[in-house]
């Protein structure tokens, strides 16, 4: 299976679905964990999962509804690839015009690494996860301040779970507001807590919108050191 | 075989105290931030008698120790205000070349004066503590959060 195929939307979809393999779900952890555009893309099926099951309280497995809905958003992808693709050749067409010169007026930004930091909970008491999301927000607002570009990823498994859930968060709307201020902010959630939940308690976690789900804390929290982020225990 | 045994044990032995004698000519030069966080005596207390552990096995010309911090772990420096056991901690520790930073953030937010934190000047305080944590790790520091 190649690359692409692995990731089509057909695959992501299962992933969401949770109709696939160990094996499989696992190379999709890894990829979500490198790559921000499958992340993104698992994130928003997602979404539209979650809307769905509430639009219909209890679906019996994805419906007829849910396969129309994912064609719609597959519609809609089609449709911005579409926008993307003519924006593209209009602005090509107009930079390259007569002369055919590249454009060279532009001046080159220097790249900046990006500074990258993960911020560990794993405490389930309001008062501490309050005082995270404070810190997470000093950051952010720092480095915009600063013009520094920054990756924050907010990381919780054990009790710290209980932030990023619906039915249990004590700062939705914080949560909510802070996706939207800083694009660079991603909030993640330990699979293997939400199957502990599952098993020891019987409860289905639903995750607050945005939410990305990553195979384990710990092993995600080895994985960012490795790839260069500098690790913080709220 | 009694005897056996006791030949065994104290090569076991001497194997062993060689070995960590060589484990700490090994650990080299080291660069260490310490986090500090919460509102808390014991785990501040204890957080300063690791660092101090810390430097006495690794020996303080081989390690670069830095605290920071932040939020309610500023309380630790009010704290040493009037406990002297603290307040001797932080002293022996800051002779062996450890900083103390703060950060900034808090201090205006919580609109702390300077002058109740101990041993405080103005090149200790830092713009962000959680910022320069995240700096001190991309020169090399060690996070290590007691």
């Amino acid at each position: 299976m190649s690359r692409e195929q692995k990731f089509s939307d057909e695959f992501l979809n299962a992933f969401v679905d949770e109709e696939l393999a160990a094996e499989d779900k696992n190379s999709i952890y890894r990829e979500i964990s490198e790559n921000e555009t499958v992340n993104q893309r698992v994130c928003e099926l997602r979404n539209l999962r979650e809307l769905v099951r509430f639009a219909y309280a209890d679906p019996p497995a994805p419906g007829a509804q849910a396969v129309r809905a994912r064609r719609a958003v597959r519609y809609a992808y089609g449709f911005t690839a579409a926008a993307v693709v003519a924006a593209s050749l209009l602005i090509g067409w107009l930079v390259y015009q007569p002369s055919g010169r590249p454009l060279s007026s532009v001046p080159v930004v220097a790249v900046q690494e990006p500074v990258k930091v993960l911020v560990h909970l794993n405490v389930g008491n309001p008062q501490r996860m309050r005082q995270t999301l404070d810190e997470v927000e000093n950051l952010l607002q720092f480095y915009r301040a600063n013009g520094q570009q920054a990756r924050v990823e907010v990381v919780v498994n054990g009790e710290g779970l209980d932030m990023l859930r619906a039915d249990t968060s004590p700062y939705p709307e914080r949560i909510a507001h802070m996706q939207k201020e800083y694009d660079n902010l991603t909030f993640a959630a330990c699979q293997n807590t939400i199957e502990r939940l599952k098993r020891e308690q019987g409860i289905v976690a639903r995750l607050l919108p945005g939410v990305t789900v990553i195979d384990s804390g710990m092993a995600q929290i080895m994985r960012r050191q490795h790839q260069g982020w500098a690790y913080i225990r709220a | 075989m009694k005897k056996f045994l006791s030949i065994a044990l104290m090569t076991l032995l001497g194997l062993g105290i060689g070995m960590s004698h060589g484990l700490a000519a090994g650990y080299g030069k080291q660069k260490v931030v310490y986090h500090f966080n919460v509102d808390d005596e014991k785990v501040q207390k204890a957080g300063l008698g690791n660092i101090q552990n810390h430097l006495n096995a690794v020996g303080k010309e081989n390690v670069k120790i830095k605290v920071v911090m932040h939020g309610p772990g500023v309380s630790m420096l009010r704290r040493a205000m009037d406990d002297v056991a603290m307040k001797t901690q932080i002293d022996n520790l800051k002779l062996q070349g450890v900083d103390f930073n703060v950060c900034s953030i808090t201090l205006e937010r919580q609109k702390i004066d300077k002058k109740t934190l101990y041993d405080l000047s103005d090149k200790d305080i830092v713009p962000s503590g959680v910022a320069e944590i995240a700096h001190l790790q991309s020169q090399g520091y060690v996070y290590i959060k007691p």
